[in-house]
């Protein structure tokens, strides 16, 4: 039977020939659109997970400070701080000459190591907020050791925020195509209905069941919706790996991502379940009205 | 069984004073006035009349292409009054209709049109083949099995239209004007094969405007005139 269903829905999907083949391509754009913003904005999420992970707030130490041990004791009792490190004059100095390198002669000729001590804190996922790292900072400042705070993560959270731009840019227009697709959808199911109104009424007389009539009208909307999201999947992927060579270096240098990724998996069934979606609901609004007459 | 029941499982067909009223805009065109009859199961009857006497309003009325103005109409034991959508399209199934203007599907091959009815009874597909052919083996079309309704004369038409009634071995059959396109020789061919069907157990209400051949048929003859059934005989 679902043979048969299904021969019957691609009669009708020949049917509506060129407005079909509207319908599709509309599918496509709105679900390319969707898709491409999505795989842009994971990345960018991944990005920025990445770099809250790395956050670092560096507290300079006053010179001296008494109790060392003491200040690291009581900030990692803190639950917006994750972990705290001291790093002492000498180390920092080495560091410096690391970051150097070959330059690293100019710090051999200072007569006394100028740099001074301080606490490397990373904040726990509570002190990785906006706010959250905001108080964080104004209470390490006011730890009597205390000399200077400095770090934050208010360039982290600008990244974030053009991570949901993106998604709300990618959704608004994919919603808006969408819009467009289904009503196209509609039109091409409304078209096969008025083209077949003859044969309907035949098989009526001869008994065919509401479903042998209507299923394969559905039906061949969700084809519509199906064959454009898999069009869709197949152009992002072509652009994926078209493009991801040369985008990988930039967004490397400009938010420190290794690789750009392809959409996941969950995300890309989500979208091709999307698209048959769409071409159903595009069918159901064509049947909707001749849905209160039942069989005569 | 009840003596109610039995009479339910007997009688195929009951009308008890129809009445079938058109209206055209401000004309009432009256083509069915006070018809009673009843058919029981295994008859064969024929309906005649001349064109315009009400044939076709009366088998319409029976498979609920449409509904009486007055009066009440039973089919298979079902008052068809009452019966909802569902109940109309499995009605339909049980029935075995050649219509007066074949209606074929017009996009279909003739044994796409055979094997269409079966599918949708969801009948297995290997037998879908075998019947279908069978069908037209008796109505002599399987050498246009391939033709489409457009490629047919009107009485090869008409044949495919019987196949397609018969194929499912209905209970009923309702035949409107079947040999209507055919030669002498062709019509009685064509009476053969529904005199097949009806020595197979069905029962067969057979709608003609030819006298001679409801004459030839010999059997109970119903008259319609003007929309009134006239004779009742046989
Ligand atoms: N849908 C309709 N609307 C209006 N009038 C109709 C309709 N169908 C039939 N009639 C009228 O009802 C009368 C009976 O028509 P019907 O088709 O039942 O005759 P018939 O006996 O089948 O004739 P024929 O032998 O020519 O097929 C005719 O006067 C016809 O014009
Ligand atoms: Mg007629």
């Amino acid at each position: 039977m679902f043979g048969f269903l299904l021969g019957e829905a691609l009669r009708d999907l020949r049917r509506a020939g060129r407005v079909a083949v509207s319908a599709v391509v509309l599918i496509t754009l709105s679900l390319a659109a969707l898709g491409g913003f999505w795989m842009l904005s994971a990345n960018l999420g991944r990005a920025v997970s990445q770099w809250r992970d790395r956050v670092r707030i560096i507290v300079y130490l006053k010179r001296d400070p008494a109790d060392v041990e003491g200040v690291l004791r009581r900030v990692r009792e803190w639950p917006e701080v994750a972990s705290a490190a001291f790093v002492g004059r000498a180390e920092a100095l080495s560091s410096l000459k690391r970051v150097l390198g070959k330059d690293a002669g100019i710090v051999d000729q200072l007569a006394a190591n100028p740099l001074q001590s301080s606490i490397e804190v990373r904040p726990s996922a509570a002190g990785a907020t906006p706010e959250g790292a905001r108080a964080l900072i104004e209470r390490l400042a006011t730890l009597p050791e205390t000399e200077e705070v400095s770090g934050g993560i208010e360039w982290v959270e600008r990244l974030a925020q053009w991570q949901r731009l993106l998604a709300m840019v990618g959704l608004g227009v994919g919603s808006l195509l969408a819009l467009a697709a289904i009503l196209t959808v509609t039109t091409s199911t409304t078209l096969v209905l008025h083209a077949r109104r003859h044969e309907t009424e035949i098989m009526r007389l001869v008994g065919a069941p509401e479903v042998a009539i209507r299923l394969p009208l559905l039906l061949q909307g969700m084809i519509q919706g199906l064959l454009g999201a898999l069009i869709a999947m197949g152009l992002l992927a072509a652009a994926y790996r078209a493009a991801a060579p040369w985008f990988a270096p930039l967004l490397e240098r400009l938010v420190g991502l290794p690789e750009v990724a392809f959409l996941a998996a969950p995300a890309v069934v989500a979208l091709i379940a999307a698209g048959a979606v769409l071409g159903a609901l595009g069918g159901l609004l064509a049947l909707r009205p001749a849905g209160h007459g039942g069989a005569r | 069984m009840t003596p109610a029941a039995i009479i339910d499982a007997v009688v195929m067909i009951e009308l008890h004073r129809v009445c079938k009223v058109y209206h055209v805009g401000p004309v009432s065109i009256p083509a069915l006035s006070d018809v009673s009859f009843s058919l029981a199961k295994g008859e064969f009857a024929v309906l005649t009349g001349p064109s315009g006497a009400g044939k076709t309003t009366l088998l319409r009325l029976l498979y609920r292409d449409d509904v009486p103005s007055e009066g009440e109409v039973h089919v298979l034991g079902q008052d068809l009054r009452t019966l909802g959508g569902r109940r109309v399209a499995a009605l339909r199934r049980s029935l075995g209709v050649v219509f007066q203007d074949a209606k074929l599907l017009p996009g279909r091959t003739v044994y796409e049109n055979i094997a269409f009815v079966l599918r949708v009874t969801g009948t297995p597909r290997r037998q879908i083949t075998a019947r279908a052919f069978d069908a037209l083996r008796a109505v002599g079309l399987s050498a246009r099995a391939q033709a489409y309704p457009a490629q047919l004369s009107q009485g090869e038409a008409q044949r495919a239209a019987l196949a397609r009634a018969i194929v499912r071995k209905p209970a009923l059959l309702l035949a409107d004007e079947p040999t209507g396109n055919l030669d002498g020789d062709m019509a009685a061919e064509v009476l053969d094969v529904i005199k097949d069907v009806w020595q197979g157990g069905t029962t067969v209400l057979f709608a003609t405007h030819q006298a001679p051949l409801a004459a030839e048929l010999g059997r109970r003859t119903l008259t319609l005139l003007g929309g009134r059934l006239v004779k009742d005989e046989g």
